[in-house]
């Protein structure tokens, strides 16, 4: 490495001036509250939120499921959206990357379907489905192929063509080329695309909730705007984002293990 | 097919020899032919489509391509509530560029100015930190809630939503600049103003372009749940207006238009990112 890493003690400011941060967007937002400045009809303030958090453990009323439960629904439909998206996405891109035969019949119907966004096949899962969880797993499961498919394809393209000559030199057929070096080296690619494809499933699970629900985190903000709660919206959102987090920080985790040989 | 035959290793004896062999016609040959393949997949899928709804399999819940051509045509010359096509599709475009032009004015200097200076970072990081994990689509009750269901709501979202990655974009941009150029721009006696304008600037600009590509994408994604929720006008409206009045060609048309729109933005601000920043090195994806 050109570059030592050299340790440079953080100046105590700097470590201070986050949490500075931190406490005084909360003491504005729960003065902003308090004082009147905004009214309570538009927003809860932080202590309101924390209590319905802790009410809504055990409470189930008036949106009819507790937190847990609402929390439960919602990662079933993304983890089953996000894995089944995988599962198809990323063979998909890896062929499309190295058999032409597969990307010449794959590759005009992806191209056509991806710029659709997929909160716009709402209505039509509506049609097909009803409003249960199949919908919105196969909503999910659209918003996730598209990275899988994308990066596990650029991920075989960038293959280093050396490699793929010297297997040829070696007589490897197209498939041996395919399974022995393609694929590991596009490992890397299709694990970053796990990450995004994660991030995608959370963000249109919420869309998708918003249109067609009667359970889950997404619908737990949709209540609490028709019920004019604001403490329930914002305690909807907050859990959305620390769940949508959580879910992030273990398929980073898995990936490391999974990559711990590999070569980045 | 050329091949070089080359007698000596001198390049000026280098002859090209132009060989044209006539393949014979092979279902192999046929198989990797991209065109080919190309159009018997789109056969596939518009025939599979007819199918599909012609065996009913879906109920009501499809159209056939046909139905779906003519209403667009329809939408072209009739109005629905009031605006044709052109005016639905004006009215989220409009929307769009409001929202992506505020979002892109505020985030992408702020980007920047949290990747050169620690304690804009110290202050700002946390923050946004804060907001990054939330769907845009969980601000929209909070935009009805704050603005009502009118204009400035969806404005709003589409704000929200673009931001992140403006912002996260020109963050990373700065950072993940090679040191290397640094100290070239240091040898050469360059200050921290040169520093920023001749390496910081121009070393970032492809990633806070692909981030201006990742926003416009969301930002459809966003305008389009909005305009689920509650509107009056934009492509939006027309596909919830195909689900209340049970007609799936209505919505299909919808999605048509949408797509297409949705590429048309994404390719104009592809060629842009080409004029305006031509030393792009990495290869765009697929």
């Amino acid at each position: 490495m050109a570059y030592e890493q050299v340790k440079v003690e953080t100046p105590l400011i700097l470590r201070v001036l986050p949490v500075a941060s931190l406490l005084c967007f909360f003491a504005v937002w729960q003065g902003v509250v308090d004082f009147g400045i905004v009214p309570n009809s538009m927003l809860a303030s932080p202590t309101q939120v924390a209590a319905l958090f802790w009410e809504k453990l055990f409470v189930a009323e008036p949106d009819g499921a507790t937190l847990l439960v609402h929390a439960y629904i919602s990662i079933i439909e993304a983890l089953t959206g996000f894995l089944l998206a995988l599962a198809v996405g990323i063979p998909l891109g890896l062929l499309m990357g190295w058999f032409v035969l597969a990307e010449g019949l794959a590759r005009p119907i992806f191209e056509m379907i991806r710029p659709i966004p997929p909160v716009a096949w709402i209505p039509l899962t509506i049609f097909w489905y009803g409003i249960g969880i199949p919908g919105k797993v196969f909503i999910i499961w659209l918003s996730g192929i598209v990275p899988c498919v994308i990066n596990s394809y650029v991920g075989v393209r960038m293959t280093s063509p050396t490699l793929i000559q010297m297997a040829r030199t070696y007589g490897a057929t197209d498939w041996d080329i395919f399974k022995k070096i393609c694929i590991p080296s596009a490992l890397p690619m299709v694990f970053g695309a796990m990450t995004i494809a994660q991030a995608y499933c959370w963000t249109t699970l919420v869309g998708a909730e918003y249109l067609a629900a009667d359970q889950g985190l997404g619908y737990l903000i949709t209540m609490g705007r028709r019920l004019a709660l604001p403490p329930m919206v914002l305690l909807g959102m907050i859990c959305v984002g620390l769940t949508g987090v959580a879910i992030g920080v273990v398929i980073e985790r898995i990936e490391k293990k999974l990559l711990a040989g590999i070569r980045r | 097919m050329t091949t070089a035959a080359t007698g000596t290793s001198s390049i000026a004896n280098e002859i090209q020899l132009e060989v044209r062999d006539r393949k014979p016609f092979s279902l192999k040959a046929l198989l990797k032919n991209r065109w080919f393949l190309y159009t018997v997949s789109l056969t596939l899928f518009f025939g599979l489509w007819k199918y599909v709804d012609y065996t009913r399999v879906l109920g009501n819940g499809i159209a056939p391509p046909e139905k779906v051509v003519v209403a667009i045509w329809r939408l072209m010359t009739d109005t629905v509530a009031g605006k044709s096509l052109w005016g639905h599709t004006w009215a989220s475009l409009n929307r769009i560029l409001i929202g992506f032009a505020i979002a892109s004015a505020i985030a992408v200097p702020l980007g920047i100015l949290m990747a050169l200076n620690r304690y804009v970072n110290a202050v700002v990081k946390p923050i946004f930190d804060l907001i990054k994990p939330m769907p845009p689509f969980a601000w929209i009750s909070c935009a009805i809630l704050w603005f009502g269901i009118g204009e400035p709501s969806k404005i709003f979202i589409i704000i929200i939503g673009t931001f992140v990655p403006c912002l996260l974009n020109a963050y990373m941009g700065i950072r993940l600049i090679e040191p290397q150029l640094y100290d070239v721009i240091r040898m050469l006696g360059g200050n921290r103003r040169d520093e920023i304008l001749q390496v910081g600037f121009p070393a970032a600009f492809p990633a806070i372009f692909a981030g201006l590509q990742i926003s416009l994408s969301i930002a459809w994604t966003c305008v389009l749940s909005a305009e689920l929720v509650s509107a009056r006008s934009g492509l939006g409206f027309i596909i919830i207006q195909g689900m209340q009045l049970a007609r799936p060609d209505l919505v299909l048309a919808g999605m048509v238009v949408l797509a297409f729109w949705a590429w048309a933005t994404t390719l104009i601000v592809t060629y842009l990112e080409k004029y305006l920043c031509p030393w792009k090195r990495e290869t765009s994806l697929a």
